[in-house]
């Protein structure tokens, strides 16, 4: 209950980051790695082009899975989504082929019932974090079912006097309701901060004065933690008078107050010194700055980042085209009720990746500017690219990932393709690669967590398979 | 309209003896029998957070940050099932309580109110200044009387706080703990220690106050409904029905009828980023403050009418609007002689009716260059028929249909009939563009236009799925067919229902929304004779027993 209780013990990570700043480091200064010990998840709404995103594996068989390691390549090896990745290639690790079997099995169980919401954005946004099925509300959409990954990490590796995760980024509407990708719990969206200032008082808010302080400003500042553990107090008194569900709603924010309360004290904040905000660049580089900031002062350890989809011309397309537009139209040979390909659409979402992918490039330098230990911060860090849907025009196999950072946990520097040999949960669809689960699955056992299964735990193809989501993707490993 | 609206008030206020020319609506008050939903937890929209503040502590200027937003279920930002705390939540409530809480207190001369006293200059002034400070003001904060517990508590907080700082810091930190306790950020109903599990109680009168206010003025109770708590004048059916009947005189009471209409028909998409703009083709003037102020005119449209004694068919045929110079462009009317001033208009006849010709609902259910049937019919059928959400097959197109080289020219309508047409598409599309196909006469900017590309406009369609089904001639006569639907009124009351209680309806309580909905129809769409037969019914003024580990 109180488990911020201890909050004076070390600070771990903290004391090991300086804010020296240093160019791309190499792989012998990161012999001390072990595991990761943070993670940011980068959660692209809509898809991936794949003749965009995918290099070829040359020789590779396409029956079993296949690999080309990195190390030797050029930029122009590279896929013109993955070049910005190009100067970390020793720290990328490029997944194609995964599925959002999850997703196409709720959508398989929701086409049964013959009721429900069925839209593909609302499922896979509910399901990218998750793994699991939707959360079917009546009369409206569909939402995240359970607890998301990031969050589920962000219970687990709870500490005193930090954050348990952040979220940052902006709302996404696919439909006519914002669908987000972080869930405290089913239907419940983690609260995402959309203003990089915001986001920056949170993390260095006001610093309390050491012993009290002189003033009687000072006094008052301090004194803030001691309004909360009134506050506390009251939803201590309360709670046990209201039934199972207000008390869990009273316990909660009991817990959270006491947090805030502890963490103010703590003087956590003031780990990071006098640092000041910096406006420069457009927000999505201000959140990135901050990550590499919060990270530093080991504020938190988990981060959750929702891009925007942006608005066209700021890519330069026309302001009467929009990106879910281009979306339908991006990929050739995928038609249907009077579909048209377009080229300049698949040109606009390849740029689009491309943007997400210049984001988590500028992420990756920002991490790997920091030395920590005889590495950087990258190398303690997994970074996570996801996306909502495997492809722009909606499907829910041929998913892209990348993963970078991370020390030894995973092997990275390679280009990894996945064979799509399973069937699908829906009839007449094409087959797919392993279960996106298991990549979850194989993230929560990077960060430290004994878990074989995350989210749903199996589905039935249409033709009768039993399709296991159990077990990490052990050629993550490099097994 | 002044003699409509004291006959509607005094009906609502004596409702057994003035009876209307429909029958009056009266729930079943057999207390076992009630049909009574269940009434979890509710915490404070962002929106009730802010104007409680406001209510409380009225003209204080403070900065505050902004609070997380509130996560919606059926578009509404009140589902109780959607309120799980979170530690930005938290952290902004705090900055938000020591914020307020310094604004008062720096303001000294007025502390004296704040405090209601005025001395503090000895010991034994400062600790009665104390009790009347925690016992005055946290009975508002609270929304009800201090328990004795409660009163000992804060007080001994304050004079800790007095020792560790001062008299005002004292009173700064005092209020600021009480802005963060649940007793304010969450409407608390505990049942009596003695209430057997599994029955239906009347609700304590201070909870039935705060009932009453945060749905009727989306905010705390005032004074006078805290005093008609506290004599025992909110217990019976009749004094609830007085009460509303008052309170939705009040100007409090436009919160709501702007905030239901705006969530349940999502008319704030206009206001998203995509449609800050619109290409020089459909609109050379639109700018972000046209974006403004089309949704200023939808929000003084439903304020005005609904506030004035207009009639829920009103909101779909009153061509009445309130417009500013950017809206009056919109709407081609007469310059205003002050464009910077909202005035009232007569919008032109064949032209303009209520929401649904108005820019907001036109230009925020369309692109930024071109309109989409489909988009506006699914509108229609999603929120005004309360259908269930459609959801395309995979792959589906949702290009803007365009002519090919050698087509000769054609109507939006036609290309979008042109795309639809294969059967696998008519499943859905007879139904969305039969809506849809009705709003043609107005482009993506909102504006009236008569031809499409150099052809003529064909606005008709077909209205499926509801009582009045059947041809209509353009958006003007949908709009008419549509005032007075059954179906229409029953889905107004059934999300009226839902926002009141903070959740989906309860099956229990299907009876309860069929009988306010023909009362409803039968009224004409008397929308607050509405809200004060729901606020009436058993399941806005009970509440039913549930203890820990038994299930009723």
């Amino acid at each position: 209950m109180m488990r911020r209780r201890q909050f004076l013990q070390a600070l771990g990570l903290g004391a090991l980051a300086t804010t020296l700043r240093s160019g791309p480091s190499t792989r012998s200064a990161r012999a001390d790695d072990t595991s990761p010990r943070r993670i940011v998840f980068y959660v692209q709404p809509h898809g991936n082009i794949p003749n965009a995103w995918n290099m070829q594996v040359p020789g590779g068989p396409m029956d079993v899975v296949a690999e080309r390691p990195l190390a030797d390549l050029l930029p122009s090896d590279f896929s013109p989504t993955l070049r910005p990745f190009h100067p970390y290639r020793d720290r990328i690790l490029a997944i194609e082929g995964l599925s959002h079997t999850a997703a196409l099995a709720d959508i398989a169980a929701v086409m049964k019932a013959g009721t429900g919401d069925l839209n593909n954005h609302q499922i896979g946004v509910a399901d990218v974090l998750t793994g699991t099925r939707a959360l079917q509300r009546p009369g409206t959409y569909c939402s995240g079912g359970a607890k998301s990954i990031d969050q589920e990490l962000a219970s687990r590796l709870a500490a005193p006097g930090r954050f348990d995760s952040r979220v940052y980024g902006f709302d996404y509407i696919p439909n006519s309701m914002v669908s987000p990708f972080s869930y405290l719990g089913p239907g419940q969206a983690s609260p995402m901060v959309a203003d990089p200032s915001a986001a920056f008082a949170d993390l260095l808010g006001y610093a309390l004065p050491k012993g009290g302080g002189k003033t009687r400003d000072d006094r008052m500042k301090s004194l803030r933690p001691s309004a909360l553990d009134a506050a506390r107090t009251e939803y201590d008194l309360l709670a046990p008078r209201l039934d199972a569900d207000g008390r869990m709603k009273l316990d909660q924010h009991r817990d959270l107050v006491r947090e805030l309360e502890l963490s103010l004290s703590s003087g956590s904040s003031s780990r990071c010194g006098d640092t000041a905000f910096d406006s420069s660049g457009q927000p999505m580089r201000q959140f990135m700055r901050l990550i590499r900031l919060a990270f530093a002062c080991d504020l938190t350890r988990i981060v959750t980042v929702c891009p925007p989809v942006p608005q066209c011309p700021e890519l330069g397309y026309p302001a009467d085209a929009t990106f879910h537009v281009y979306g339908h139209q991006s990929i050739e040979g995928h038609t249907s009720c009077g579909q048209t390909y377009s080229p300049l659409a698949a040109q606009a979402m390849t740029d689009l990746d491309a943007w997400h992918a210049g984001h988590v490039a500028y992420l990756l330098a920002e991490l790997d500017s920091v030395k920590e230990g005889t590495g950087t911060m990258l190398d303690h860090t997994l970074v996570v690219w996801v996306a909502e849907l495997a492809t722009p025009t909606h499907q829910h196999h041929d998913v892209s990932t990348l993963i970078a950072g991370g020390g030894n946990t995973f092997k990275m520097g390679r280009y990894l393709r996945y064979p799509r040999t399973l069937p699908n949960p829906i009839g007449g669809e094409p087959l797919t690669g392993p279960s996106h689960n298991r990549l979850l699955v194989s993230l929560m056992q990077a960060m430290g967590q004994a878990d074989t299964t995350f989210g749903l735990t199996d589905a039935i193809a249409a033709d009768g398979t039993n399709l296991s989501f159990h077990g990490a993707l052990p050629e993550l490993r490099g097994a | 309209m002044r003699a409509r609206l004291a006959a509607l008030t005094l009906a609502l206020a004596a409702p057994a003896v003035v009876a209307g020319c429909y029958p009056e609506y009266s729930p079943d008050t057999s207390a076992q029998n009630a049909s009574v939903g269940p009434s979890p937890l509710r915490r404070l929209t962002n929106e009730e957070h802010l104007n409680a503040l406001s209510d409380l502590f009225p003209g204080v200027k403070v900065t505050l940050p902004t609070l997380p937003a509130d996560a919606t279920v059926a578009g509404f930002d009140n589902a109780a099932e959607a309120q799980q705390p979170s530690d930005v939540r938290i952290s902004r409530y705090e900055a938000i309580a020591a914020a307020y809480a310094h604004a008062l207190v720096g303001d000294s001369t007025g502390l004296p109110a704040l405090l209601g006293c005025s001395d503090w200059s000895t010991p034994a002034l400062a600790d009665a200044c104390a009790r009347t400070f925690v016992e005055k003001i946290g009975g508002r904060v609270f929304r009800r009387p201090l328990t004795d517990d409660e009163r000992n508590r804060f007080t001994a907080r304050f004079h800790g706080w007095q020792i560790a700082v001062d008299f005002e810091g004292a009173t700064e930190l005092t209020l600021s703990a009480m802005l963060q306790s649940p007793q304010f950020i969450y409407r608390p109903e505990p049942a009596p220690p003695d209430a057997t599990n599994g029955r239906t109680i009347a609700l304590d009168p201070f909870a039935m106050a705060s009932r009453l206010s945060f749905f009727l003025w989306r905010s705390t109770p005032d004074d006078a409904l805290l005093d008609a708590a506290k004599n025992g004048m909110l217990t019976t059916e009749s004094d609830v029905r007085a009460q509303a009947t008052r309170m939705l005189a009040d100007q409090r009471a436009r919160r709501v009828l702007y905030s239901f209409h705006r969530q349940w028909l999502g008319l704030d998409r206009v206001l998203l980023d995509e449609h800050a703009v619109r290409t020089p083709e459909v609109d050379l003037g639109w700018t972000t403050a046209t974006q403004a102020a089309v949704m200023t005119e939808t929000q003084l449209f439903i304020e005005n009418t609904l506030s004035q004694g207009g009639t829920f068919g009103d909101l779909f045929t009153s061509r009445r609007a309130w417009v500013n110079g950017d809206a009056a462009r919109v709407y081609r009317i007469n310059p205003l002689p002050e464009p910077s001033q909202w005035t009232e208009v007569t919008l032109p006849p064949n032209e303009r009716a209520g929401l649904l010709t108005r820019a907001a609902f036109l230009a925020g259910y369309s692109h930024r260059g071109a309109t989409s049937p489909p988009v506006r019919g699914n509108w229609l059928e999603l929120r005004l028929l309360c259908q269930l959400p459609i959801s395309p097959p995979p792959g589906v197109d949702f290009s803007q249909p365009k002519m090919q080289p050698g087509d000769g020219p054609q109507t939006n309508r036609m290309l979008f009939e042109t795309r639809t047409k294969p059967a696998v598409c008519q499943g859905c599309h007879a139904n969305l563009n039969g809506f849809g196909f009705g709003f043609e006469h107005y482009d993506a900017a909102g504006k009236f236009q008569t031809v499409d590309n150099g052809l003529g406009i064909d606005s008709s369609g077909k209205i499926n799925g509801t009582d009045v089904d059947g041809a209509f001639d353009d958006a003007l006569d949908l709009s008419a067919k549509l005032a007075v639907s059954k179906t229409v009124h029953q889905c107004a009351t059934e999300r009226w229902v839902r926002f009141a209680v903070g959740r989906a309806p309860d099956a229990v309580e299907a009876p309860m929304i069929d009988a306010l909905a023909q009362h409803f129809h039968g009224s004409q769409g008397d929308v607050r004779a509405l809200l004060v037969d729901l606020v009436a019914s058993d399941t806005f003024r009970m509440q039913k027993v549930v203890r820990e580990g038994s299930s009723p």
